[in-house]
């Protein structure tokens, strides 16, 4: 089985859901025990954006996808387009794990029932229709999605948004396999399953995380998990290593934030190398350098592709993993599939694979169909932002933000002029500041 | 003569914008604002720590925009308010102010 977080949660079940002490859209409601020490905090008191009934716009959306991006599309194209614009997302499963904040799990700063989240805002305030259900096939010309059980949907316009799908890397293809050595790329239960194995390592040992080939979803990600779990290792475990192979030949992101936290914590790092293959019970890796390298704990990120559901139904065209799109719109390049659109992590429209990023693709998207609805070109000044908080340690975050706008020469997204820029030096401010991100980001996509 | 007419060339432009809006055409600056929301809350309604931009007038949101592009800390937000040109920002703010 190829990862991807509609497999994890399937396999995971109805019933190991259930095993959750808390499924809902807002964190405040659980007890304090359960919370990590600086709660996130999203109210149930939320705004309400109002869903105008008067406009003439009408319309039929089907959304494939309940994450970042899926989910925000859903809501903004019914307050941005009305509520005669029916919309209909289409998601296996009961609840939505953020990946952002999981690597505060590793480290207990942040409970892993605080990052579950659910749609039930979106059916109840903004009228979206929901359906727990799996894709088995696109038809671009009859304008159909069929679901698993058989059942048709039409629709004027589709969005997909699935997220992304793993390569398999040579000894990690058994579910075994797999569970010994976790991702932990998209929480489910793996991040829970890679939190023991680190907690429950013997002081000087070895944790190995390798970092996947760009574009990968989150690029600071992977260095800021090393750096989490190098602090935690400082305090709880001493005498242990954290090292870092990564498939690129530099860090992605935060070059300057990175470079400093990972020479004050030790972290071995070794640019342009690649895991060729992994022995999951002798707990070691052979690498493209031709070494081998054992580790008490393995953490192995597969290189990323776009969703299954795309490359089932001839949507994927770049480089035969990603979906190409047509970034004023998010329509797909995919001839006589115009009326498919494609926003987050499985696009290739130069911009980075994050939550927030697909948060912001939603809404291009989601006021080009309004548009395209009442007959108006699409807006060719489209901007796009990526603003993102990474913690270095229990206690300190950094930021990165780039900002993106549309080239009318070129057709696609360029970062602008000031931009990139990242945090100075790491800060409690800044870790403060994130979970205030966060809270609002997640409100602005499922509240 | 020529005032009267440029007067109800106006008028007239300004009662197809209103039919328009009815019928829900996007309102200029949406799309760029829409940018604001991920960290200060749908229409700028922030639910935790960072600043409620619902409420506040177009001048006071210009005003603090084009503060921060000076802003010598390059914090996020000098970052992110020098990206914009002062018109895009004008739309932002202008979009802004009429949501509540």
């Amino acid at each position: 089985m190829k990862f991807t977080r509609r497999n994890i949660l399937a396999a995971m079940g109805a019933g190991g859901l259930s095993l959750l002490p808390f499924s809902r859209a807002f964190a405040d409601d659980l007890p304090s025990s359960l919370l990590g020490t600086n709660p996130i905090w999203i109210p149930s008191n939320a705004p309400i954006t109002p869903v105008p009934t008067t406009y003439a716009t009408a319309g039929r959306v089907v959304v494939i996808g309940g994450g970042m991006a899926g989910t925000t599309v859903a809501k903004y194209l019914r307050i941005w387009g009305g509520s005669k614009v029916q919309v209909t997302l289409v998601e296996p499963s009961s609840a939505y794990v953020a990946n952002i904040m999981s690597n505060l799990v590793l480290n207990n700063q942040v409970s892993q029932s605080s990052l579950y989240f659910n749609w039930n805002r979106l059916t109840t305030y903004y009228g979206v229709q929901r359906i727990q259900g799996t894709v088995s096939g696109i038809d671009p010309v009859n304008r159909k999605v069929t679901l698993a059980g058989g059942s048709t949907l039409s629709y004027d316009r589709l969005v997909v948004a699935p997220g992304i799908e793993m390569d398999v890397v040579p000894g990690l293809e058994s579910a075994a396999a797999q569970a010994l050595v976790p991702h932990a790329w998209m929480p489910g239960t793996q991040i829970s399953t890679l939190r023991t194995q680190i907690q429950s390592m013997a002081a000087g040992g070895t944790f190995l995380i390798s970092v996947p080939k760009a574009p990968y979803r989150c690029p600071p990600g992977p260095y800021e998990r090393a750096c989490v779990v190098a602090d935690y290792f400082r305090v709880y475990k001493p005498g242990s290593k954290v090292i870092v192979l990564d498939e690129n030949p530099a860090i992605v992101a935060e070059a300057h934030t990175f470079t400093n936290a990972f020479a004050s914590l030790g972290i071995i790092y070794r640019p342009s190398t690649a895991v060729v293959s992994v022995d999951a019970v002798n707990r070691s890796v052979v690498t493209s350098a031709g070494t081998t390298i054992k580790a008490s704990v393995l953490n192995i990120i597969p290189n990323h592709r776009a969703g299954r559901v795309l490359s089932n139904n001839g949507l994927v065209n770049v480089g035969g993993r990603w979906a190409g799109v047509d970034v004023l719109t998010y329509q797909s390049t995919v001839a006589g599939a115009s009326n498919i659109h494609i926003i987050g992590d499985s696009t290739s429209s130069g911009q980075p694979k994050s939550g927030h990023i697909g948060n912001q693709e939603a809404k291009i998207c989601a006021d080009a169909i309004v548009r395209a609805f009442l007959g108006l070109a699409p807006d060719q000044q489209v901007m796009t932002n990526t603003a993102c908080y990474s913690p270095v340690s229990a206690t300190k975050a950094s930021w990165l933000t780039a900002i993106y706008a549309y080239d009318p020469l070129s057709q696609a997204m360029k970062v602008t002029a000031n931009s990139p820029g990242e945090a100075l030096s790491p800060s409690s401010d800044n870790l403060q500041e994130m979970r205030q991100w966060f809270s609002n980001l997640m409100t602005d996509s499922f509240a | 003569m020529a005032i009267r007419m440029l007067s109800a060339i106006l008028l007239s432009a300004f009662s197809s914008l209103s039919l328009a809006q009815v019928a829900g055409t996007p309102p200029n600056g949406r799309l760029l604002a829409s940018n604001c929301f991920q960290c200060h809350g749908t229409n700028g309604k922030a639910v935790s720590g960072m600043e409620r931009l619902a409420g506040m007038s177009a001048s006071e949101l210009k005003k603090e925009l084009a503060e921060m592009k000076l802003e010598s800390d390059k914090g996020i937000m000098t970052v992110h308010a020098g990206a914009y040109t002062d018109a895009q920002i004008a739309a932002i703010a202008a979009y802004l102010a009429t949501v509540r």
